[in-house]
């Protein structure tokens, strides 16, 4: 029962307006109230920007680095509100988050010459795994806006001279555009993809490049892929509901194309 | 805090173009009490298919016809001026039952057919799936035209509607206002979803069938001129501004150069610049 409520809450909101996300998320466990703990760390949302009070620097909140009401800044490894006996990684681990933020900072100045990014990093029995998050937004609010958020989870599992990485990447796009002529327009939603690969590793150095180069692979097939569906496949969509072509015109033209390719062909 | 019938009545009032029963039954799962609760979101199911413009086949014809406020009688009946008909519409399983013949009572019924066959012919053209429909309002001294447009592909994850609702008062010049709805799901591995409003408002020197059709005719296919230069902007504009496809170098990132550097020396805490 419990497993098919879960999918039927998933399925909901894969229907229901991206925009609407947390509001819908809030109404299904508001109705189901055992499905909260899953679906809040399954359903990603637009992520929400704090600032770290000790290092002044802005990061970003999610699931994995929640304690109860607080959250872990990445840069002072300290939680806000403070917490006396928060959930930090291992000291290896920690080395390896500090690396990743680093790297991944200069990969946000490269792609997104702004926005906000955070990793955080949490030891499991047979390795580690991660979160890679990166946003941002352009004219928030205003009639020609912008949101991106990337949220990249992945597991890391130690296998000797090589590493297993498995990668779960979303990404969630809302765009809006409002003038007279063209009045409303709203184009938003969110993608998933998972990839797994073996790749070597010769010291925990290899680690933070495997993961960059799976993520900057992976959001590049992403970004071509929200190219194509948002404004290639729902445009071709709107052509489906309405033709500009008048459709007597459009058949007479496919009528004489395959005329003429008949007589090609005889 | 909201209850369980509200919660569930805004899944309705939300479901994506075509996805009505797929929602109805993940809202089943959700509640124990499916069957009892679904009866309670009446009044939800009939504002969606008001709002919506739901089409529903008449017993024992092909055709559809559209269920929306302008045409509304007693109770959960509902008249369509083409076929002459009125019929009783169940608002949760969408179905059209005990159809009677229905003789519109207009002053403008001329008007209303000459309308009707212009708008046949301007829906034949422009829209492969479409019904509409045209009928008195404000006590017949305005008239309101509707269009509707669905195309489902649940196979290839896409679902689409395009709707068009105006009203034109009666009398030589006057002014049709609308808008001009346009709603696009597509759902393989996620979530996507166009919804645009388009205000309308012509002015008509001349209130015959024809001019009045001929206007809204022009002011569709601008509108999907605009909106399809709106993708352009879109795509040319916030979208390139927010993620760049590759750095400004036309290189890709040095992982080994950028993640190694301080990992290979001592990490004494605290954070890098």
């Amino acid at each position: 029962m419990a497993d098919a409520q879960y999918d039927s809450a998933l399925d909901l909101l894969r229907r229901l307006n991206p925009r609407d996300t947390k509001k819908n998320l809030q109404a299904i466990t508001s109705i189901v109230p055992d499905l909260t703990e899953d679906l809040l760390s399954s359903v990603d949302q637009p992520l929400e920007i704090r600032r770290c009070p000790k290092t002044r620097r802005d990061y970003l909140l999610c699931d994995y680095n929640r304690d109860g009401d607080s959250y872990r800044s990445p840069w002072s490894n300290e939680f806000d509100p403070p917490l006396e006996d928060g959930t930090v990684p291992s000291e290896r681990v920690r080395k390896l988050e500090l690396a990743a933020n680093e790297a991944f900072d200069v990969y946000r100045e490269l792609y997104y010459e702004g926005g906000v990014g955070s990793v955080y990093f949490w030891d499991l029995d047979d390795g580690f795994a991660g979160v890679i998050l990166l946003k941002k937004g352009v004219s928030p609010g205003g009639k020609n806006s912008g949101e991106w958020d990337s949220i990249h989870v992945f597991e890391a599992s130690d296998r000797g001279r090589t590493a297993g990485y498995k990668l779960t990447s979303t990404v969630i796009l809302h765009l809006t555009n409002e003038t007279d002529a063209l009045g409303e327009m709203d184009l938003s939603g969110n993608m998933t993809r998972q990839i797994q690969v073996d790749l070597p590793v010769t010291s925990d150095v290899s680690h933070v490049a495997n993961v960059g180069k799976l993520v900057e692979d992976m959001e590049l097939k992403m970004r071509n892929l929200l190219q194509e569906v948002y404004f290639g496949k729902a445009k071709d969509v709107v052509g489906e509901l309405r033709s500009l072509a008048p459709l007597s015109e459009a058949n007479r033209d496919r009528a004489t194309q395959q005329e003429m390719i008949r007589s090609l062909q005889r | 805090m909201a209850s369980t019938v509200e919660l569930a009545s805004s899944f309705i009032e939300g479901a994506p173009p075509g996805e009505l029963a797929d929602v109805v039954a993940d809202i089943k799962s959700l509640t124990s009490d499916g069957d009892h609760l679904i009866s309670s979101l009446e009044p939800a199911f009939e504002r969606y298919n008001e709002t919506q413009l739901a089409t529903v086949k008449l017993p024992g014809a092909s055709q559809e016809v559209i269920v929306s406020n302008f045409n509304k009688l007693e109770g959960n009946r509902y008249f369509d001026v083409e076929s002459q008909t009125s019929f009783e519409v169940d608002h949760v399983t969408q179905e059209a039952s005990a159809a009677q013949s229905y003789v519109l009572e207009s002053q403008n019924a001329d008007l209303i057919k000459s309308l009707l066959k212009a708008l046949s012919a301007h829906a034949l053209e422009h829209y492969p799936s479409s019904s509409y429909g045209v009928y008195p309002i404000e006590n017949d001294s305005a008239v309101a035209i509707l269009l509707v447009a669905n195309r489902y592909s649940p196979n290839n994850f896409w679902n689409g509607r395009f709707r068009s609702i105006y009203q034109v008062p009666v009398g030589d010049s006057a002014t049709i206002t609308g808008k001009i709805h346009v709603d696009v799901h597509y759902y393989e591995d996620g979530n996507v979803s166009l919804n645009t409003t388009k205000s309308v408002s012509i002015s008509v020197p001349n209130g015959s069938g024809e001019s009045i059709i001929s206007r809204i005719a022009t002011a569709e296919r601008n509108y999907q001129e605009e909106l399809n230069k709106g993708f352009g902007q879109m795509a040319e504009g916030s979208f390139k501004s927010l993620r760049r496809q590759l750095p400004i170098t036309r290189q890709k990132v040095e992982w080994e150069k950028v993640g190694g550097y301080r990992l290979g020396q001592d990490i004494s805490g605290g954070k890098g610049r």
